[in-house]
């Protein structure tokens, strides 16, 4: 059985080994350190993952105990060279002091009347802004942790069957870097714990049954069904 | 002992994580779909219409809703071949129609019934794997609990994302004994747990605040 240390033959590079080496060394190293940095990160996301997957846990339930507070304030109408709904809200969120990500929700149809509403975890604002009696009624609602917890897994700004939200907040954007970079981690983990397992020839055959099974049951759910029915 | 507690923690470190990464991989690869919105097209996606006639409906079939008038219109969804997780069903009281979305991960069925004629419409769409592994990254999800996991396989999937995450919590805190043990990579490691923290709450404060 050979190691990792010992020459590969004469037709190959005698620096083989001694990179092989090192590569197995980093491997293993930025496996854990990888681990380590996102490690909050991947437990925010399996347990609000978990919560998300039991709507009927009520101790986590948050919609129901939000507490909710209603203002009216006077504002200044956008003026004329502030074009797009998009920055004319971000005028009149300016104005209100309120940050957070712009959710569209209706479809404008009176040019003076003008509803949207702002979320950011743990709280969500429906402003409705008559532009005609510059005027705006903000109704604000505040959720308990469990609401944020589910929120960062799903705090996006975007949604995939509806083109008319994007990102407008830079908040969400580092969010939404922040689980692509956890998202790129868990891959790398996923790959660098393959290679150390495969470096194991006496793990390798337990190692492959249970590996084949995980891929199996798993690609049943991601092709398999489509074949069977 | 505590070499044997070692290698058992270690073991199992390596069995339940060998078999979950085709899972993790899963949710990690579909984050990038579900973050940026966006859905590659490996291949062309395919639609096929048909039409099936003399549907098994229930009596009561339009005072049903829920759970209820799922259970009942699966006699007429097995008769029409169509298999599958039915979403929120609508009911165009006016046109006397019924419109059934039926999810299999990579497919999508709309099932269209005339009440009167029991009479229903088949419009079957192939999305693909990248919508597949979107599909299965959000369910079984936080909306409609009451009608939700109507499909064996889809409860099925329940259990196995339930899994997942035990398993991730597992491997994680098997994970940091395993790094702990290695004194030469302590200060490094608590290093990077610190600037992970940091980072982790740093973002939440600021987004929450």
């Amino acid at each position: 059985m050979p190691s990792s240390t010992e020459p590969t033959g004469p037709g190959k590079s005698p620096n083989v080994p001694r990179f092989q080496a090192r590569f197995e060394r980093w491997n293993r190293k930025l496996h854990f350190y990888v681990g380590l940095f996102l490690l909050f990160f991947i437990w925010l996301f399996a347990f609000s993952g978990l919560l998300l997957n039991h709507p009927t846990w009520t101790f986590a339930e948050f919609w129901t105990h939000r507490e909710e507070t209603n203002y009216e304030r006077d504002i200044t109408v956008p003026s004329a060279d502030v074009t797009g709904d998009l920055a004319q809200a971000h005028d009149i969120l300016k104005q209100l002091k309120i940050e957070g990500e712009i959710m569209w929700t209706t479809t404008r149809t009176d040019p003076n009347q003008f509803d949207f509403q702002v979320r950011r975890p743990g709280h969500f604002f429906f402003i409705k802004a008559d532009l005609a009696q510059k005027r705006v009624t903000v109704r604000r609602a505040e959720v308990n942790p469990w609401g944020v917890i589910k929120a960062l897994h799903s705090f996006t700004g975007v949604q995939m069957d509806d083109p008319r939200n994007s990102r407008d907040w830079a908040l969400t954007s580092l969010w939404a870097f922040s689980m692509d970079a956890v998202a790129a981690g868990l891959i790398f983990m996923v790959l660098s714990s393959l290679y150390m397992w495969f470096e194991l020839p006496q793990k390798r055959l337990p190692g492959a049954i249970v590996l084949g099974l995980g891929s199996l049951i798993c690609g049943l759910f991601c092709v398999g069904l489509r074949w069977l029915f | 002992m505590r070499g044997r507690f070692y290698r058992i923690i270690r073991d199992l470190h390596l069995y339940f994580g060998l078999f979950i990464s085709p899972f993790v991989l899963v949710f990690a690869i579909s984050v990038f779909f579900l973050v940026h919105s966006w859905l590659p097209r490996i291949a062309s996606e395919t639609s096929t219409t048909r039409v099936v006639s003399a549907l098994p409906l229930p009596q009561d079939l339009t005072t049903r809703s829920g759970r209820p008038l799922i259970n009942g219109l699966r006699p007429a969804l097995e008769k029409a071949d169509v298999p599958g997780e039915v979403g929120f069903v609508r009911h165009l009281i006016k046109e006397q129609k019924l419109i059934i979305p039926v999810t299999i991960p990579g497919r999508e069925t709309t099932v269209t019934i005339n009440i009167p004629t029991r009479e229903a419409t088949i419009v079957t769409r192939e999305t693909g794997l990248a919508d597949a592994l979107v599909t299965l990254h959000k369910s079984p999800g936080q909306h409609g609990a009451n009608i939700r996991m109507n499909w064996f396989y889809m409860r099925a999937w329940r259990w196995m994302a339930d899994a997942t995450v035990y398993l991730i919590l597992f491997i994680s805190v098997s994970g940091i004994y395993l790094w702990y043990v290695l004194r030469a990579e302590r200060s490094l490691g608590f290093i990077l747990l610190f600037a992970g923290a940091l980072s982790f709450f740093g973002m939440a404060y600021a987004l929450v605040h």
